[in-house]
């Protein structure tokens, strides 16, 4: 009666991991095959190991380019989320007053917003500041999306802190506002490993603010060099699926070597309370 | 000098200012000034001339518009409640301790990591008719392939996206289930046994009330982002066949390429409503439940 039940448990997981798996599974089979070969001969699920796809795909997409673009962008957006939205927090639950109880509180509706509906105007505003197809502007924009959600983080965050870790640094000789980035800050790692992994994330993964902010052919991020890619490579799906490769890889690869921050990272401060 | 000093120890009371600053130059400011730009028959070029509600009151006669509010609605009632669902159950399953628990945890959440454009041209290759990789299956199974232009008739494409979006985040929704069952104490569950409670009665008096929190997570960020979709899709369809499972975001990035500015905005405010109604319903909903328990 057990084994069957244990039996039956494994079976449910592998079927679990089958199906969220064979996607990726199809996708590199198609990768590897030479253009010659069509989809399946038969049932055959080894591929050809061609490799030069990849290098082929690599090469027209100028994705070692796209890929430079992202990670500055994805950098630097995580750097001034990290800073602006810690020290935010830290204002807003130690030193609160009416001032920063409605700031939060606005932060709180705004994270109902998605940012597409705010395009039109924005992409005045880029204009108007001469940030269309810089890094520095689209840094800047995806900071700003981040802002709310990080900072409801933080402040769930330091509301369990207790206020001890700093008095102690104060009564030494501290401002708060050293006492903040000397002790503080440092007690706050694992929200920040959270907003690191969450916000790196979407900021990596963004599509709908990049094609029309950074449209230039030199300022492509992996998703849109991706999609041009399939755009202009209808045709030969081993390319296309060698692009896709590419450009799923980076990701993939971060979330088997950060896993264990990625799952604390998400439940970090968002399912306590 | 004095001054100086006084505002250097009192400096933790600016600490909020570079993220306000940042927040309001590019997300409030815009979005008070769409607001304004709705009210107008603005197309990025000519001078904008004030029209007040006739963009809104355009979009009630506007065919497209009512489709793509059908297929958005669609999309949202089919991806929420499923995540939900499933996410859960993936976390019931996953709770227990197995040998291998960890890895299934993260295949399971691999794929919500990925760009959902990029994971949409990888369901492509699989649902394409003629080379797809289904239609290849069935053939050599000798199954049949008559029906399998999925993505060319807009009813099975939209269920066809409704799917691949739950296949695609149903480990987020398991990872923040996940979280709320391990918080949960174990000597709940022993008083619920002496008590008599069955699996059913624990799950239904013990478990789903102590993850409320987790709930209240999931379903609205589920119902925020299935309303506002659009990756997925123009990866699969790019709101084909015509524009029959075109979502209203992608209706609001086309007519702003249209340079249907004005008109675009207020589509885009009549988004956000949309968006807060329910969630709204669903935050009052849930606090009263808990009010009663």
């Amino acid at each position: 009666m057990k084994n069957t039940r244990t039996l039956g448990k494994y079976a449910l997981v592998a079927g679990m991991s089958l199906l969220s798996l064979i996607p990726f599974y199809i996708l590199l089979y198609l990768a590897l095959n030479k253009p010659s070969r069509t989809l399946f001969n038969g049932l055959s699920l080894l591929p050809d190991f061609n490799f030069s796809n990849f290098s082929e795909a690599w090469e027209s997409s100028r994705m070692g380019l796209a890929t430079v673009n992202s990670l500055i962008i994805t950098i630097g957006g995580a750097i001034l989320i990290i800073l602006a939205a810690s020290s935010a927090g830290y204002a807003i639950v130690r030193y609160s007053n009416k001032f920063h109880q409605s700031v939060f509180n606005l932060l709180l509706i705004c994270m109902m917003i998605p940012a597409i509906i705010i395009t039109v105007p924005l992409y005045t505003l880029m204009k108007s500041i001469g940030g269309i197809n810089t890094h520095w502007a689209m840094i800047l924009l995806m900071a700003s999306n981040g802002i709310p959600f990080s900072v409801f983080l933080y402040a769930g965050f330091i509301k369990v802190l207790p206020r001890e870790i700093e008095e102690s640094a104060i009564i030494d000789g501290c401002t708060p506002f050293t006492a903040f980035w000397r002790v503080t800050f440092h007690f706050l790692r694992p929200v920040t490993a959270a907003v690191v992994i969450l916000q790196g994330l979407a900021i990596w993964n963004n599509y709908g603010q990049a094609v029309f902010f950074l449209q230039g052919q030199d300022m492509r991020t992996i998703p849109l060099a991706v999609s041009m890619f399939f755009q202009q490579y209808g045709a030969q799906w081993n390319l296309m699926a060698a692009a896709a490769v590419i450009g799923l890889a980076p990701a993939v690869v971060a979330f088997l070597v950060f896993q264990k921050y990625f799952v604390k990272g998400i439940t970090a401060g968002a399912v306590k309370g | 000098m004095n001054l100086l000093r006084k505002l250097w120890n009192n400096l933790h009371l600016f600490m909020a200012l570079p993220a306000i600053l940042l927040f309001g130059l590019f997300f409030i400011y815009p979005l008070a000034q769409g607001i304004g730009i709705s009210l107008t028959d603005s197309n990025g070029m000519s001078a904008p001339r004030f029209v007040g509600l006739q963009n809104f009151i355009d979009f009630f006669h506007d065919a497209r518009a009512k489709k793509d509010v059908y297929n958005t609605v669609f999309f949202a009632i089919g991806s929420a409640p499923l995540l939900n669902l499933f996410g859960f159950l993936y976390a019931l399953i996953l709770d227990r301790p197995f040998k291998g628990k960890g890895f299934v945890r993260a295949v399971v959440y691999l794929p919500a990591v990925i760009s959902p454009l990029i994971m949409g041209y990888v369901w492509y290759f699989i649902l394409q008719p003629d080379r797809g990789f289904l239609y290849h299956l069935l053939q050599s199974l000798h199954l049949g392939t008559g029906g399998s232009d999925w993505l060319g008739n807009a009813h099975s494409a939209l269920i066809v996206l409704v799917f691949i979006n739950v296949w695609q985040f149903v480990g987020m929704t398991m990872i923040i289930y996940l979280a709320g069952l391990q918080s949960i104490p174990k000597e709940l569950y022993e008083a619920g046994e002496i008590d008599g409670a069955g699996y059913i009665k624990s799950l239904w008096y013990i478990t789903i009330p102590m993850v409320v929190q987790s709930i209240k997570i999931n379903v609205v960020t589920n119902i925020i982002g299935s309303l506002s979709v659009f990756e997925v899709i123009i990866a699969l369809t790019d709101g084909g066949p015509g524009y029959s499972t075109e979502s209203l975001s992608i209706y609001i990035l086309r007519m702003l390429y249209g340079s249907f500015t004005g008109y675009s905005t207020a589509v885009a405010m009549i988004l956000f409503v949309m968006i807060i109604i329910p969630v709204f319903i669903f935050m009052r909903y849930i606090n009263k439940k808990e009010f009663e328990m």
